[in-house]
């Protein structure tokens, strides 16, 4: 315990540095993930069969393969295939909003699917367009049932930023390996920035259930 | 003829190997009132949600006014404001107050003014006695009056024709007779109405004509007091000798 106090007090702004690289990281993915996830999601469920293959393949490839491998595959790839400068960390949030968006865009197909059909045929019997189905109908329906699961793949995002310690992009688990390499004092550092990781979370989910609470006030 | 609403030619349908319907044609005229009899699975909801295009044809055509809506070029939606259809299930909005579901669609795609559209749509809210649940939700209303909200929905869009599916047959029996009146009242106002039912009574009553549908094709046609009371073909004598 004291040991840990000591690494608190010596290294506070490593933990502080490393829980931003966390934050700002996990937001990053969360939103473009789910805005690339929507856009999966839309391709998946089009009527043209060759969008509609290639999302799909998308999807299986990425479920398929460890992430790790992927983020490995982007750190080396993207520089390589890009015209311009890519920074690490650039490489790896690129790689993570990927794969984040295809278990995103899972998630919203199925809560899309999950609408009761009479909805979709009330909504184009009445003569809305498409789009205006989709907008004041389909999706606001469809919303009680993505979130729930898009919460619980927000949290993994956030665990799931880890893995770019291996590539020391500044996140919580490099500023753990950062302190472990100059004090030797690997458990006392897991165990704050296991703490910090836990309370994070917590508080999202907390926040992600007030806010799920509101969205099916109509219940 | 020129009072022609709806007009089919040869009207079929196949779900897979499954042929649905085999070829059906009849013309609804403008203020007539037709019900769809016949055993279930015989095709007569098939053959209504074919005319609006709910599903798509394998074959044949549907005529909206003499003009083939089937025709993939056409703006399907425009011609679904044109005909309201009613289903069995209700289907109303549940995620918007009874008074957006009916206003929805005359906002969206009439771009009626809101103001206007809330004013019609209480009018019409009033004629079925849903006045006071406007700024209720679907799920505090009984299953009569989410019907009744249903077919108050599809009138806000002053179609042309109306579509019922069976709009009883998920009813409790005492809010049949609630939703049957407004039917009712609507087929009086001259509106033209095509009803796939099964309350034999009541299409007696309302039709001009009663189409029986059995094995996807009209097997029978006439004015109800000739089908109900001397029918001549034998599936249909068999059929009503089942049901009534």
């Amino acid at each position: 315990m004291e040991k840990i106090i000591g690494l608190l007090d010596k290294y506070y702004m490593v933990y502080l540095q490393g829980l931003w690289g966390t934050l700002w990281i996990s937001a990053v993915t969360v939103l473009c993930g789910t805005l690339l996830g929507l856009l999966i999601a839309a391709l998946r469920m089009s009527r043209s069969k060759l969008l509609n293959s290639f999302a799909g393949a998308y999807i299986e490839v990425l479920r398929g393969t460890p992430i790790l491998l992927q983020l490995y595959f982007f750190w080396i790839g993207l520089p390589k295939l890009l015209p311009f400068e890519l920074s690490d960390t650039m490489c790896i949030v690129v790689a993570l909003v990927i794969n984040a968006s295809a278990y995103i865009s899972e998630i919203i197909r199925a809560g899309i699917n999950a609408v009761d059909k009479g909805q979709w045929e009330a909504a184009r019997s009445v003569g809305l367009s498409e789009i205006h189905m989709m907008t004041h109908v389909i999706m606001p329906q469809a919303v009680k049932n993505i979130l729930p699961a898009l919460c619980n793949e927000f949290i993994t995002t956030v665990k799931g930023t880890s893995l770019a310690s291996v590539f020391f992009v500044g996140e919580l688990m490099t500023s753990y390996k950062s302190v472990q390499a100059a004090t030797f004092l690997a458990l006392q550092s897991l165990t704050i920035v296991g703490v910090i990781y836990f309370l994070l979370n917590f508080i999202l989910s907390r926040l992600l259930r007030v806010l799920e609470r509101r969205l099916t006030a109509s219940d | 003829m020129t009072d022609e609403i709806i007009r089919t030619e040869n009207l079929k349908k196949s779900f897979g190997d499954l042929e649905v319907l085999k070829g059906i044609s009849t013309t609804i005229r403008q203020g007539e009132v037709v019900s769809i009899i016949g055993p279930s699975g015989g095709g007569k909801s098939t053959f209504l949600r074919c005319l609006n295009l709910l599903e798509q044809p394998t074959e044949g055509k549907v005529y909206f006014k003499g003009q083939d809506i089937t025709d993939k070029k056409l703006n399907t939606s425009k011609f679904r404001q044109r005909m309201g259809m009613v289903f069995q299930n209700f289907n109303v909005f549940p995620n918007m107050t009874v008074l957006d579901n009916v206003t929805l669609a005359p906002i969206l795609e009439k771009k009626v003014p809101k103001a206007q559209a809330r004013e019609e749509a209480l009018a019409l809210l009033r004629r079925v006695g849903l006045e006071e649940k406007a700024n209720e939700y679907p799920r505090k209303l009984s299953g009569g009056q989410k019907q009744r909200l249903a077919i108050v929905r599809a009138l806000a869009m002053q179609p042309e024709v109306m579509l019922f599916d069976e709009p009883t047959s998920a009813l409790d029996p005492e809010m049949v007779k609630e939703v049957l009146n407004v039917i009712m009242e609507l087929t009086r106002s001259g509106m033209t109405c095509l009803i796939v039912t099964h309350e034999m009574g009541f299409a007696r009553e309302v039709s001009d004509r009663v189409l029986f549908i059995c094995d996807g094709v009209i097997k029978e046609e006439g004015s109800p007091d000739q089908i109900f009371t001397c029918p001549h073909d034998p599936s249909t004598i068999k059929f009503l000798s089942m049901v009534l």
